[in-house]
């Protein structure tokens, strides 16, 4: 291996593990999870139901078996008029 | 309505997009009651769709122009190119190009390069499905080695490279964040990817899309390094590997033996 293929060879592996560790960290704060019950009619990331199976197909408000992604931790924690949010899909 | 099998397509094509002209002559309507009448509801309803077809797709260029004036365009460009597939979701894909010789979009030289973005937002969203290779295994390859490795990207990445400040434009109107003032001769370089079902649109780092284009094309990373350090002498690699560790955009990495 040359010098200077050496160097780069240095500066990505230098470069990536800074990178993974930066990743790392922003992504804890940003992991999301799928939340059912909580998303607005036709806002759903995905499932909302038999026949229908893909983002913006929910009917109403609130739709239990439909799901939004949001930050991870706090799904259960919100509130809708219609009861809070959950990890399984829930029947209204 | 009924038209017969065998007939003049183009005739037809011409007929649709012109108002001036007749209905095509094989057009039949019961009792041969005024086809012309018929013709020019049918006529609306296509370039409607399709003008609204664009509106959906290019919603930020419609909040920068208005609804308006992103109407008259997107009919100029309904009668310019109609779709080529049936695939209403790939119409608009010649849009940006259009926008950029609209003479009276010239007051706004970004528009055009923030078209091209949603166009890669769209495309991006409609792209397969792949599993982003989780930070752990990235973490336990042998990083000494990777200057000679390859990467298969996630299908929806995408990169748009712009002398605008375009992914802080796309910002601003998705989000009802307060509008600060923009410095609009600084560049950006857009990263769209789509790693589970939500759109990321990121800025890269100066050099971070030829760095992307490099990989995509089946470069290795120190091949890609050279490609970013060629267009920008200060490619800041820890950056930009960073987004794009954070938004998945690494399906595989091959490290060779």
């Amino acid at each position: 291996m040359s010098d200077k293929k050496l160097c780069a060879a240095i500066a990505i592996a230098g470069a990536f593990a800074t990178a993974v560790a930066l990743a790392e960290t922003a992504k804890a704060a940003n992991d999301q999870e799928k939340c059912f019950g909580v998303s607005l009619k036709g806002k759903n990331d995905c499932a909302a139901g038999p026949g229908t199976s893909c983002a913006g197909t929910s009917k109403t408000n609130y739709q239990g078996d439909a799901w939004k992604y949001v930050p991870k931790g706090t799904c259960t924690s919100i509130v809708t008029p219609k009861g809070k949010g959950s990890l399984e899909p829930i029947s209204h | 309505m009924t038209i017969s099998a065998d007939f003049d397509q183009g005739a037809f094509v011409r007929a649709l997009l012109d108002p001036e002209l007749p209905p095509p002559n094989e057009l039949e309507t019961p009792g041969g009651f005024r086809p012309e009448r018929r013709f020019a509801v049918y006529r609306n309803n296509v370039c409607v769709g399709l003008v609204d077809a664009l509106a959906e797709r290019f919603p930020i260029c419609l909040q920068l122009v208005g609804d308006e004036f992103f109407r008259a365009m997107a009919q100029c460009y309904v009668r310019e190119r109609l779709p080529r597939t049936p695939m209403l979701f790939e119409y608009g894909d010649a849009f940006a190009t259009f926008v950029s010789n609209f003479k009276p979009a010239r007051e706004l030289p970004y528009l055009p390069d923030v078209a091209r973005l949603e166009y890669a937002v769209g495309a991006a969203y409609h792209a397969a499905d792949a599993a982003p290779l989780p930070l752990e295994l990235i973490r336990a390859l042998p990083l000494d080695r990777l200057e000679s490795a390859t990467a298969v990207l996630h299908p929806s990445t995408q990169v748009v490279a712009s002398a605008y400040p375009i992914v802080s434009i796309w910002r601003r109107h998705m989000s009802d964040e307060k509008m600060k003032p923009l410095e609009l001769d600084r560049g950006e370089e857009a990263l769209v990817v789509r790693p589970e079902l939500a759109i990321s649109v990121s800025p890269l780092p100066s050099g971070g899309s030829d760095f992307v284009d490099a990989l995509r094309s089946g470069g290795t990373f120190g091949e890609a390094v050279n490609a970013a350090t060629a267009v920008a002498m200060d490619f800041k690699l820890t950056d930009c590997l960073r987004e794009l560790l954070l938004t998945g955009v690494f399906v595989a990495v091959s490290v060779a033996h």
